[in-house]
């Protein structure tokens, strides 16, 4: 028969409505007030967790994985293939999704279900921190979407200041190292580049472009930037790329200018900020007292950036 | 030594009618939210006799609204694909002919990525945005057919060879612009895109949507059963079936045409399923041998078969993810042709 | 042979009050062929003329490319002439709807590739298609006629064969048993014994000798083997480059200084005690 969902609270009374425009422009009738939610992106799955109301989260992705307590949540697929079914047998209130992450056919799907779908689509990490405001209003918790957002703006002025006087690195974000594929810069992720003080030398209005290591090595960037997994402990080998032919021209290579930061930086959630701090104290060191270790090596420097972002997490 | 028979046919066709039935039935039992043949068959029952409100109602949203319409799409779309292979492989005469060697599924590709694009930007209600792919994807396959007829014409008709040419060359030029599109436009709707190229019957379809695709493929197979024996001569050469009394021109245009819309039809909601219309008609004149009389009601009812079966292994494989239908398609399929050819040639 | 409905419907019918003999009638016909329109034609066909009775074999004989294939698709109707006409049983047979001409004219042409091979019986059901509406499926009538047909070429062993099971002279048995199926009043063969062996060539051309007689078809053979034509045509059309220089019986035809320059070699032609002429090339000049 039919999987009961018993954990999360059920509706018996009809609902009020609340129209809202979502990031993508569609209108969407939010029941009032959202007591089952399926979360269809991992960046979401933290959004609700940072907000506090993870109680309410009925199912989210095999990919939601942070925090670890999401992964025990019930899942309905991936962010392309979810099961229609599964989402209607958990019946959510309200699904959340990413533009960038999920398929318009699913919103309609869904809509054709008279399942209300919101989705997000921030392109900056202002509008990452705006999202999350807006979202903690429709979810009905506007305090602690204001406290949250708060504090993410503090810091990232913080980080301003002490920037200030510094000029911005200019760096590569290497998504993948064969064919190597780094990111536009219209994203997300260029744009939590410079807010830790650095900018891409790639200048492309694709999402994930395809350059040419050429290219790379005319530009000559200060510094590589690599987002790891902290669960697979292990990153590129970087020793290996730095032996490879054509990597080896670039002096960033050569001097072991690299920065490894959590993979949060490629999820549009709260937790983006603390990689972005990190990241730049790894770019920057000399903006942040007391000074960092002068002497330690980019694998300390891993190391550490990935327990910090660990002990930043919400 | 007796010659086909309407009877023949028709219990052939009675036999694998049955025989999708169940194969429907053991669909919809299957999901990623089980459901028991007893309380299926309560529930049938119920909404036959109208009693549709002492169902659950998520639960008649998942039977009713999700499972049936997609295992009816499935169908249909299965059907049509197998209906239009067989007649390509007929009209161009050669075995490797599939639905989409002339171009057809690239020029829908082009024409949905085209809606994907301009989406945003057109001011549409939106009631109406859930047909943009479907819609964009279908105009691209007319584009294609009416571009493709006039390559394929040698003085003033259809000729076989030049249309395989046409069609061919027409096919490469536009799955060039889609992988141009792909990876430069596209961007962040890359994923939507790509699950469609390979084949998808995941997304629910608009009502009108589905009333076209059934539609369609009665009015486009009746139209090519008509020329079964036409076809049947057809295929020991163009000359020959003219000297037999086969009216050349006008089966050449009607196939054409009809097989066409078939495959548009098709690949306007569903993308491009692989291997279902090269090998079903293989599959079947195997087994029914090759006069078309049989073979294209025979093929319609076992590409229906195939896909409704390869749609359920590809939601239920990996549950609660899913893949996309031309995935287990594809991988079943190529042994399968494998299997075909050195059966045919050892 | 069984009725078939002949009505005055068809455009191109003419009120020819000729003797019943005469069935087929080649009037004046020239054909031209460019591909180019602005351009000379690549070949010609000039202005050709005969006439057959029922019962008759006529040879259309000549060198390659002497415009022999062109005058046989003239005849069949699958080409318009460009001037003049071809009336079989006074109708205009490039005029007919494809259906009713296949009812009257049956092609025997060199095979081509069976892409999913049936049976013979299957294959020779086939002639029957000229006759079925759409939708049909073959009456035990038509299975009686393949069968005879099948039996007048003596294949009918070969019925439960599969065609790419065959030798090649089974295969045109088979190829003709279809033709014959068709009920034709004319048989046209391009080229049948191209790749028979002498045996097998004698054997058809008895068998169309005899097929011609208790049919009562008008067969017309297009070839370039003389002697064989000498033997079994009872006319001889003769054709060099698109021109036809003779028309008559193969002792008429058949005189030397024309056969060599027709043929380009040193040829020795006999009168048989048949009457009948017998052809032996000498040499090859230039």
């Amino acid at each position: 028969m039919l999987r009961a969902q018993s954990a999360t609270p059920t509706r018996a009374v009809p609902a009020r409505f609340r129209e809202v425009v979502d990031e993508t422009g569609r209108t969407v009738r939010v029941p009032q007030p959202v007591l089952r939610i399926v979360s269809l992106a991992p960046s979401l799955t933290e959004t609700i967790y940072a907000l506090g109301i993870q109680d309410r989260l009925a199912g989210d992705t095999d990919f939601c994985d942070y925090p670890p307590d999401a992964l025990k949540k019930p899942k309905v697929g991936g962010g392309l293939n979810p099961s229609l079914e599964e989402i209607v047998a958990l019946h959510p209130d309200l699904v959340l999704a990413a533009k960038a992450f999920n398929r318009l056919d699913t919103v309609l799907a869904l809509q054709t279900l008279h399942i209300p779908a919101y989705a997000t689509d921030p392109h900056t990490v202002d509008q990452i921190v705006s999202s999350t405001r807006h979202l903690a209003d429709i979810l009905g918790v506007p305090d602690a979407g204001a406290s949250l957002t708060a504090d993410l703006e503090h810091r990232l002025a913080d980080l301003q200041e002490r920037l200030a006087k510094s000029a911005p690195r200019r760096v590569l974000f290497v998504v993948w190292d064969e064919p190597l594929i780094s990111i536009g810069k219209d994203t997300f992720i260029a744009d939590a580049l410079r807010h830790a003080g650095a900018t891409s030398i790639v200048d492309s209005t694709q999402g994930w472009p395809q350059i040419s290591l050429e290219e790379v090595v005319r530009q000559q960037p200060e510094f590589l930037v690599f987002a790891t997994a902290h669960s697979s402990g292990g990153s590129v080998d970087l020793e290996a790329l730095a032996s490879r032919p054509g990597w080896r021209g670039l002096e960033a290579v050569r001097n072991r200018r690299f920065a490894v930061i959590s993979e949060a930086v490629n999820r549009p959630a709260p937790r983006i900020v603390s990689a972005i701090e990190d990241l730049a104290r790894q770019l920057h060191p000399e903006a942040f007292e007391p000074p960092a270790n002068t002497s330690v090596t980019w694998a300390n420097q891993s190391r550490q950036a990935v327990s910090e972002a660990c002990s930043c997490a919400l | 030594m007796r010659p086909l028979s309407f009877g023949y046919v028709l219990s052939r066709c009675a036999l694998l009618a049955v025989l999708l039935f169940l194969v429907i039935v053991v669909a919809l039992k299957l999901g990623a939210v089980p459901v028991s043949l007893y309380a299926l068959a309560r529930d049938l029952i119920r909404v036959a006799l109208h009693q549709t409100s002492e169902l659950s109602s998520d639960y008649r949203l998942i039977i009713f609204d999700i499972r049936l319409p997609r295992i009816l799409l499935g169908t249909f779309v299965g059907a049509s694909l197998a209906v239009a292979g067989a007649s390509f492989q007929a009209l161009l005469r050669n075995p490797l002919a599939d639905p989409y060697i002339l171009g057809v599924s690239n020029g829908a590709g082009v024409g949905a990525m085209a809606a994907l694009l301009l989406e945003p930007h057109i001011p549409f209600p939106a009631a109406l945005s859930a047909l943009f792919t479907p819609v964009g994807a279908f105009l691209g396959a007319l584009g294609t057919i009416v571009a493709v007829y006039f390559l394929g014409r040698r003085k003033g008709q259809i000729d076989s060879n030049t249309l395989l040419l046409g069609g061919v060359i027409t096919a490469s030029f536009l799955s060039a612009i889609q992988m141009f599109l792909f990876n430069t436009v596209m961007g962040r709707d890359l994923h939507g895109t790509a699950f469609w190229l390979m084949g998808d019957l995941s997304t629910t379809q608009q009502p009108i949507v589905s009333w076209v695709v059934r539609f369609g493929f009665f009015v486009a197979a009746a139209a090519i059963y008509t020329t079964a024996s036409d076809l049947n001569l057809l295929l020991t050469g163009e000359k020959e079936a003219m000297h037999l009394g086969v009216d050349v021109r006008r089966v050449s245009l009607v196939v054409y045409i009809a097989a066409s819309l078939l495959t548009g039809i098709a690949v306007s909601v569903s993308g491009a399923v692989g291997y279902v219309g090269l090998l079903v008609p293989h599959a079947m004149r195997w087994i029914f041998g090759s006069d078309h009389r049989i073979l294209i009601p025979t093929a319609a009812f076992g590409g229906a078969i195939a896909v409704v079966i390869a749609d359920t292994v590809a939601r239920t494989v990996v549950a609660p993810a899913e893949l996309p239908v031309g995935a287990i398609s594809a991988l079943v399929g190529a042994p399968f042709f494998i299997y075909l050819l050195r059966r045919r040639f050892a | 042979m069984s009725s078939v409905a002949r009505s005055g419907a068809f455009a191109g019918r003419t009120d020819v009050s000729r003797s019943a003999e005469v069935r087929l009638s080649v009037e004046q016909v020239s054909y031209a062929y460019s591909p180019n329109p602005s351009k000379a034609p690549l070949f010609t066909l000039e202005a050709t003329s005969f006439q057959a009775r029922a019962r008759e074999i006529v040879a259309i004989l000549g060198p390659n490319a002497s415009g022999k294939s062109t005058l046989l698709k003239l005849i069949a109707g699958s080409l318009a002439p460009l001037s003049g006409r071809v009336l079989l049983d006074g109708f205009v047979t490039h005029t007919l709807p494809v259906r009713a001409r296949a009812q009257r004219i049956a092609m025997v042409q060199q095979e081509s590739v069976l892409l999913f091979p049936s049976r013979a019986w299957e294959f020779v059901l086939q002639g029957r298609h000229p006759y079925s509406r759409t939708l049909h499926f073959e009456s035990d009538d038509d299975m009686t006629i393949a069968r005879n047909a099948l039996a007048q070429v003596g294949a009918e062993h070969l019925s439960d064969r599969w065609m790419d099971q065959i030798s090649g002279g089974e295969r045109q048995r088979v190829i003709l048993a279809r033709a014959l199926a068709q009920q034709p009043l004319l048989l046209l063969l391009d080229e049948p014994t191209l790749h028979l062996d002498i045996g097998a060539q004698v054997d058809l051309l008895e068998g169309l000798r005899r097929l011609a007689s208790e049919n009562r078809y008008t067969v017309v053979i297009v070839t370039h083997e003389l002697n064989l034509v000498a033997d079994y045509a009872d006319q001889v059309a003769l054709m060099q480059r698109g021109r036809c220089l003779r028309v008559g019986t193969p002792a008429a035809v058949y005189q030397r200084e024309l056969l060599e320059q027709v043929f380009q070699a040193q040829l020795s032609v006999e009168l048989g005690a048949s009457g009948r002429p017998r052809v032996t090339v000498l040499s090859q000049t230039q």
